[in-house]
C-alpha cells in the first residue's frame, strides 16, 4: 500500500501577481480556482474537495476559508475539506492531503489553493501590531523578536558560522532566481535585472538578510486541481503524477523558533526528505529540477544539504558562482523566479512551476525534466512532493 | 545597546500569556528569577516549558533557578523597523546556558554594541524593568 502515483495534478491556475490586487482573498481564490478549472478542462461544479492553508496562529485573520470560496463559486457540495497547519510549511502538504482524499475515493476533484494579499491588505507579514494571545510568542515578542525575517536570520547566521557559507554565495541564489524571473512574464521582477553589486550593498533587514535575501510582498492566489490518474485521462492536460509526499516536524518543533535542538539545522526537512524519496523510490540524483522553498536565500543551500543533494556544510559551495543551480546546471532551482523574484504565494507558486516543468511549459524549461522535487516552508513543520510524468 | 522601547506602545507587547504548565516560569520572572524546568526523575532540563519530560515521560518537574551564565549561540541585528515599539537597530541573541544542559533562551543584550557580539561570547543574566509591572531577563557581557 502506497500513495505513489495514485493521484495527479491536472490543473494549475493563478491570478496576476501584483502590489495591489484590488479585491479580497476570497475573490482572488475564486479567480485562481476558475483559471485552474479552465486549464484542466473541468467544470467548476465538479470540484468536490478543498485543501487549503493559512498562516500559523499569528496571522490567523488572513485566510480565504473553503466554504466562503465554495459558496462564491456555487459549488454544490464539498465531500472533503482539509486544512494543513503552519503557514508555508503546509504548501506541499495540501497536495498530499488531496492525493489521499482522491485515491481513497473520499472525493474526486480536490482543489488546493492559497490566497493572500500582504502587499495591500490589513495583515502584513513581519509587522505585528501586538503580542498575539498565543502562549508561544511571549518568549519572543517582548524582545522585539517579531518578524519571520529575524526568526530565520537566527538560524541562518548560526548555519553560516558553522559551515563558512558566505554572503556572495547567498547572493548567487538571488541572482540565479532573478535570471529565471527575467524569462517569466508573470514574475513581479520581470524586466528587473539584479547585479551582485546591488545585492551586496542592499540595506540589511536583519543580518545576514538584506532586502534581496527576502521574498517578495505581493497579492495573489494560486490553485491546483488534484484527481486520480483514471480521471486525469479525460482531462485536457498531461498529468503531473504525485510520486512521493513527505511531512516532517522532527523533534521539539516550534513555529519558526525551533532553537532548542542540539543542532538548529533543518531536521524537519531531513524527515520530510527521507519519506518523499522513499515513496517515490528515488534518490536526490534522480531529481532533474527542484523548487525549494525560498522565503529567504539561505534556505536554498540549507535545503540542498537537508534533502541530500550535498553534505552538511557544502550547500554554500553548491551555490558558489551559481552555475550548478542555474538553467543548464546540475540542479536548476526555482525556475519561475521563486518567491524571491516571481511571487510570494506561500509556496503554492513553486508547486505550479513544478507542474509546468513536468508538462514542458516552463519559461525556464529544463530539457526532458522527468522528476521534480518541490518543498514547503521550513523553520516550521514542513512538507515535500516529488512530481513526475508517471511510470 | 539594548533594545529601546517606545513606551506609547508597550501595553501591546507586555501582556504575556502562558499555559498552565508554564506557571513556574512566569512566576519566576515576576520575582526576577530565571527558572527552568528540571525533571525530578531523570534531571533533563526543558525550555520553553513542557507538560511532560521528553526523556522519561514523567510529569514531575522542579523549577530550578538558573545560574544565569551562558554563551551566545547565535544572534541577529534588526535594522529594519518591525514595530514602532522597538527602535532599530537592536540585537536579539540566542543564549546557550552554561549550567543547564541543552537550554537556550532568546533575549536582548544590555550595554553592548552589536559589533561586540560574537559566537560563544560569555554573558550573564540581568533583569531590567520594561513596564511598571514587568521586568525581563536580559543578558550582559561578562567583563
Ligand atoms: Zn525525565
Amino acid at each position: 500500500m502506497t500513495l505513489r502515483n495514485k493521484a495527479c495534478v491536472v490543473g494549475i491556475g493563478s491570478t496576476e501577481f501584483t502590489r495591489n490586487a484590488g479585491r479580497s482573498e476570497i475573490h482572488l481564490a475564486v479567480d485562481a480556482i476558475t483559471a485552474a478549472c479552465d486549464d484542466a478542462g473541468l467544470e467548476i461544479n465538479q470540484i468536490d474537495g478543498m485543501s487549503s492553508y493559512g498562516t500559523a496562529g499569528i496571522y490567523a485573520a488572513e485566510m480565504a476559508p473553503d466554504i466562503d470560496v465554495a459558496r462564491s463559486m456555487g459549488i454544490p457540495n464539498l465531500k472533503y475539506m482539509g486544512q494543513t497547519p503552519w503557514g508555508g510549511g503546509a504548501s506541499c502538504g495540501t497536495v498530499a492531503h488531496a492525493a489521499m482524499a482522491v485515491s481513497s475515493g473520499v472525493a474526486n476533484y480536490v482543489v488546493c489553493y492559497r490566497s493572500l494579499k500582504p502587499a495591500s491588505g490589513t495583515v502584513r507579514y513581519g509587522r505585528p501590531t501586538a503580542i498575539p494571545a498565543e502562549y508561544r510568542y511571549s518568549y519572543y515578542m517582548p524582545f522585539g523578536f517579531a518578524s519571520p525575517t529575524s526568526w530565520v536570520a537566527m538560524f541562518a547566521k548560526r548555519w553560516m558560522h558553522e559551515t563558512g557559507a558566505t554572503r556572495e554565495q547567498l547572493g548567487q541564489v538571488a541572482l540565479v532566481q532573478r535570471e529565471n524571473a527575467l524569462r517569466n512574464p508573470r514574475a513581479m521582477f520581470y524586466g528587473r535585472p539584479l547585479t551582485i553589486e546591488e545585492y551586496m550593498f542592499s540595506p540589511v533587514a536583519s543580518d545576514p538578510f538584506t532586502l534581496h535575501d527576502t521574498c517578495l510582498e505581493n497579492d495573489g492566489s494560486v490553485a491546483l486541481i488534484v484527481t486520480t490518474p483514471e480521471r486525469a485521462m479525460e482531462l485536457k492536460q498531461k498529468p503531473a503524477f504525485v510520486s512521493g509526499v513527505g511531512w516532517g516536524t522532527s523533534y521539539d518543533a516550534h513555529s519558526m523558533t525551533s532553537y532548542y535542538r542540539k543542532n538548529i539545522g533543518l531536521p524537519e526537512c531531513i524527515e520530510a526528505g527521507k519519506d518523499v524519496f522513499k515513496m517515490a523510490q528515488m534518490t536526490p540524483k534522480d531529481i532533474d529540477v527542484a523548487q525549494l522553498y525560498d522565503a529567504f536565500t539561505a534556505t536554498v543551500p540549507m535545503q540542498l544539504e537537508a534533502y541530500g543533494f550535498c553534505e552538511y556544510g557544502e550547500g554554500g559551495a553548491f551555490c558558489e558562482g551559481g552555475d550548478r543551480i542555474r538553467l543548464g546546471g546540475e540542479l536548476p532551482v526555482n525556475t519561475s523566479g521563486g518567491q524571491l523574484s516571481e511571487a510570494y504565494i506561500h509556496g503554492m507558486n513553486l508547486i505550479a512551476e513544478g507542474v509546468r516543468q513536468i508538462r514542458g511549459t516552463s519559461t525556464s524549461q529544463v530539457d526532458n525534466a522527468k522528476n521534480v522535487l518541490v518543498t514547503g516552508g521550513l523553520g516550521v513543520p514542513t512538507s515535500a512532493l516529488i512530481l513526475t510524468k508517471g511510470d | 545597546m539594548s533594545v529601546e522601547y517606545n513606551p506609547k506602545y508597550m501595553q501591546h507587547f507586555y501582556n504575556p500569556v502562558w499555559e498552565s504548565f508554564e506557571d513556574g516560569y512566569w512566576e519566576g520572572i515576576k520575582q526576577r528569577k530565571l527558572v527552568f524546568q528540571k525533571c525530578g526523575e531523570c534531571e533533563t532540563f526543558s525550555h520553553p516549558p513542557r507538560v511532560m519530560c521528553p526523556n522519561c515521560k514523567a510529569q514531575n518537574w522542579v523549577w530550578v533557578e538558573s545560574s544565569g551564565k551562558g554563551r551566545v549561540y547565535s544572534w541577529t541585528v534588526l535594522r529594519q523597523e518591525v514595530h514602532p515599539a522597538f527602535r532599530v537597530p537592536f540585537e536579539v541573541v540566542l543564549i546557550e546556558m552554561d549550567n543547564e544542559e541543552g537550554v537556550r533562551i532568546v533575549s536582548n543584550m544590555v550595554d553592548c554594541n552589536p559589533d561586540e557580539i560574537d559566537f560563544d561570547m560569555p554573558v550573564e543574566l540581568c533583569f531590567k524593568e520594561v513596564t511598571e509591572e514587568w521586568a525581563l531577563p536580559f543578558f550582559k557581557k561578562v567583563e
